[in-house]
């Protein structure tokens, strides 16, 4: 048989042509071309746009669209809905999620999926108009779920990371890859899985792998180049400062943990980013990292053009609980002081100043906390911890926290911070092990309650005073939307997705979204028509926030919502 | 019991090595492995093809010395259509393999790490048209850590 028998197959194509949406490829409209600093830096003048991770740079996850509002929102529905399931086997089946916070820039959205996908969206219809998708190895470490929390969108490019620790730029028109570096090393365990952030020439991302016994960093890189700005790790080496705060002797800090898991918050006035950092390494074996062990859970305040680290608060030292820092930093103002607010995993709610990292104020905001006890004047006492080999306790709040990764909202409008909870305990004993790179290094054997879980959704003013809380049975995994029209948004874990009253707490409006939510929702508006997008798919590490819903469908579609189109506008009626 | 050394013999007396033997398909890993060559430009070049009534890529795993660009060629010598669904940074790449016929996909991979590929159609891939492409080396220098050398698993 000759070469010449063989009928000619030719050359394979990118699957997306076969769509039935990108004929050919197709090519979104040049809205990121000026999307600069100073754009961003003014976001919030552009309500229309969701222009960078949490809305604007202060976090706040707030928006002064006020179209849909407590009058109106019961009659808001389905405006489209974009389906993402995929074909072919994927890394982490078992644990994908839709995470994503989506960015919205004059009607194009630029959205991320789990295994290294991202599509660029018609914002008013959700027709897909271009997609990349990274190849994602099997065998990634993931930490802890197949999970990507979004892109960052600037100068007509479009960033995200992978799960194998690529930080990639796309040209925001084609979806073609522009620039792509490695920022992390896979057989140490580390990954990415946060949405860059833009400040200035900078994209900033941040490691995971807290669980592999890694040595968590923050990462700079230029935005048209890719060239590497700095690197800022977050656990000092000896003779560094903090040092003092891991054994003297041994290789604990080399392996100490303290990722920068999700994306942190900027002030252009102080030039400080806020970031969060995550768990020692091991999780729950203090015994071979005596010490604090600086700066894992703690906020750091990073000058963002030298990437050094300006001052840190810690708000559990030397953690035996999983009490990874990494929440969002969310920057207010209050009596003239300009200060920061942190729900931590650990239970409590942290102001700090955030000119200095001066403590404001402590207060707890979950009803069950065990595991110890932080005074006013912020002393850590802990209680109950695995300490004795082989030896189970129990404590509140489980290693997920009170509130894990998913964010709270504030509204300067009323003032109040919007916090979804997590009440769940957890039941852990120390299993030491010896250090091997690459594998999970956790010292204990973690099982969180399946039986006893509970849930709210508590607002709370900048004192800590709750204002009102609205009762789940099942913890709130989702993050939180607030707007101008009073209204607060957030998703259960069984899938509807709900409506409140900023100031009451009243349940306004439900929709049930087919599978439980785990993302965070935004809301932009274009040609004067406002939308609500919410990604939903449930999954990501269920096991240690809600493993009682582990059975549950995973789901990966973005629903959008709006008013009818007939509506009149605000002011007619 | 039998011993490692045994695996084919045991595979084929079990009737796991070939479809519609003992089970259905061809069992998932059972197929042969083999290393892409590498040109002096650095692309990475290898033959999967697929045998007459064995539903199995051969090789079914492909090992690649580092990430970078693979071209691969895709031989159907089978008596049915099939096809393929390739990994690779931009978009999976698709191709029609009807039979007796040959065609080309050029794949980008950063590994390190593996790669799963299938056929896609009429359950190809749970009768045996599964594969997978191996990355070995390591990430770049300026990537890695700045730590000692940690110990690794035994
Ligand atoms: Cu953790």
């Amino acid at each position: 048989m000759t070469t010449s028998d063989y009928v000619d197959a030719g050359e394979a194509v990118d699957q997306g042509r076969l769509s039935g949406k990108v004929a050919g490829g197709e090519i979104a409209p040049p809205v990121t071309e000026n999307l600069t600093y100073e754009r961003i830096l003014d976001a919030r003048s552009e309500p229309e746009n969701w222009l960078t991770y949490y809305g604007t740079y202060d976090g706040q996850r707030y928006s002064t669209l006020d179209q849909i509002n407590t009058e109106n929102v019961s009659r808001i529905g389905p405006a489209w809905i974009f389906q993402a399931g995929v074909s072919g086997i994927i890394a982490g089946t078992s644990t994908y999620s839709f995470e994503a916070t989506p960015i919205v820039v004059d009607g194009v959205m630029f959205l991320s999926g789990w295994d290294g996908w991202v599509w660029a969206l018609d914002g008013r219809t959700g027709k897909e108009i271009w997609r990349y998708k990274h190849a994602v190895p099997f065998d990634v470490s993931l930490c802890c779920g197949n999970v990507n929390r979004g892109v960052a969108v600037a100068s007509g490019k479009v960033f995200f990371v992978t799960a194998n620790a690529h930080v990639i730029a796309l040209d925001a028109g084609t979806g073609k890859r522009v620039w792509d570096k490695t920022y992390g090393d896979v057989r140490a365990g580390e990954s990415g899985t946060l949405a860059p952030i833009v400040v200035k020439n900078l994209v900033i991302v941040g490691s995971s792998g807290g669980e592999f016994g890694v040595r968590g960093h923050l990462d700079a890189f230029d935005v048209e180049t890719g060239e590497h700005q700095w690197r800022s790790y977050m656990v000092p080496k000896p003779g560094e400062p903090g040092s003092e705060s891991w054994p003297a002797d041994g290789e604990a800090w080399a392996r100490g943990g303290g990722n920068c898991w999700l994306t942190g918050t900027f002030d252009p006035e102080t030039n400080l980013l806020y970031w969060g950092t995550g768990n020692p390494a091991p999780d729950f074996d203090g015994g071979v990292r005596e010490g604090d062990n600086l700066y894992t859970d703690s906020i750091v305040a990073i000058d963002v053009d030298s990437g050094q680290i300006r001052w840190h608060y810690q708000c559990t030292p030397h953690d035996v609980w999983d009490y990874d820092s990494m929440s969002e930093c969310i920057l207010f103002e209050r009596d003239g002081r300009k200060l920061l607010a942190h729900f931590d995993k650990n239970g409590y709610m942290f102001v700090l100043d955030r000119t200095n990292g001066e403590r404001v104020s402590i207060t707890p905001f979950v009803d069950r906390i065990t595991w110890g006890a932080i005074s006013r004047d912020g002393q850590v006492v802990p209680k109950i911890y695995p300490e004795e080999e082989g030896v189970e306790v129990h404590f509140y709040p489980g290693p997920a926290g009170a509130k894990e990764w998913t964010h709270a909202a504030y509204s300067p409008k009323t003032g109040w911070f919007y916090v979804p909870i997590q009440d769940v305990g957890a039941t852990a004993a120390r299993r030491r092990r010896e250090f091997r790179e690459g594998i999970p290094y956790w010292s204990a054997g973690v099982a969180v309650d399946i039986e006893e879980a509970v849930g709210y959704l508590s607002a709370f003013d900048a004192d800590g005073n709750e204002k009102w809380r609205w009762r789940n049975e099942l913890p709130m995994c989702a993050s939180v939307l607030a707007t101008a029209g009073d209204l607060v948004f957030a998703g259960e874990p069984s899938g509807e997705f709900n409506a409140y009253d900023a100031r009451t707490g009243d349940l306004l409006w439900q929709f049930q979204c087919g599978s439980g939510h785990h993302s965070s929702p935004v809301t932009y508006a274009i040609d004067g028509r406002q939308y609500i997008a919410v990604p939903v798919g449930w999954g990501g590490w269920a096991e240690g926030f809600l493993p009682g819903m582990l059975g549950a469908g995973h789901g990966s579609a973005l629903i959008v919502f709006a008013l009818p189109e007939q509506t009149p506008s605000r002011g007619d009626h | 019991m039998t011993t490692l050394n045994d695996r084919d013999a045991l595979l084929e007396n079990l009737g796991l090595d070939a479809q519609n033997k003992a089970a259905l398909g061809k069992l998932l890993n059972t197929g042969n492995i083999a290393q892409a060559s590498e040109g002096a430009d650095g692309r990475m070049k290898a033959t999967v093809r697929i045998n007459p009534d064995e539903i199995c890529w051969d090789p079914s795993i492909l090992v690649l010395p580092h990430g970078g660009d693979l071209d691969l060629e895709l031989i159907n010598d089978d008596q049915n259509t099939h096809c393929a669904l390739l990994p690779s940074n931009g978009d999976k790449k698709f191709i029609w393999l009807v039979n007796h016929s040959k065609g080309r996909a050029s794949l980008n991979l950063d590994g390190p790490g593996y790669y799963w590929y299938s056929s896609p159609s009429g359950n190809d891939e749970g009768r045996g048209l599964t594969a997978v492409i191996v990355v070995l080396g390591d990430v770049p220098p300026e990537a890695r850590l700045d730590r000692p050398d940690q110990p690794r698993p035994f």
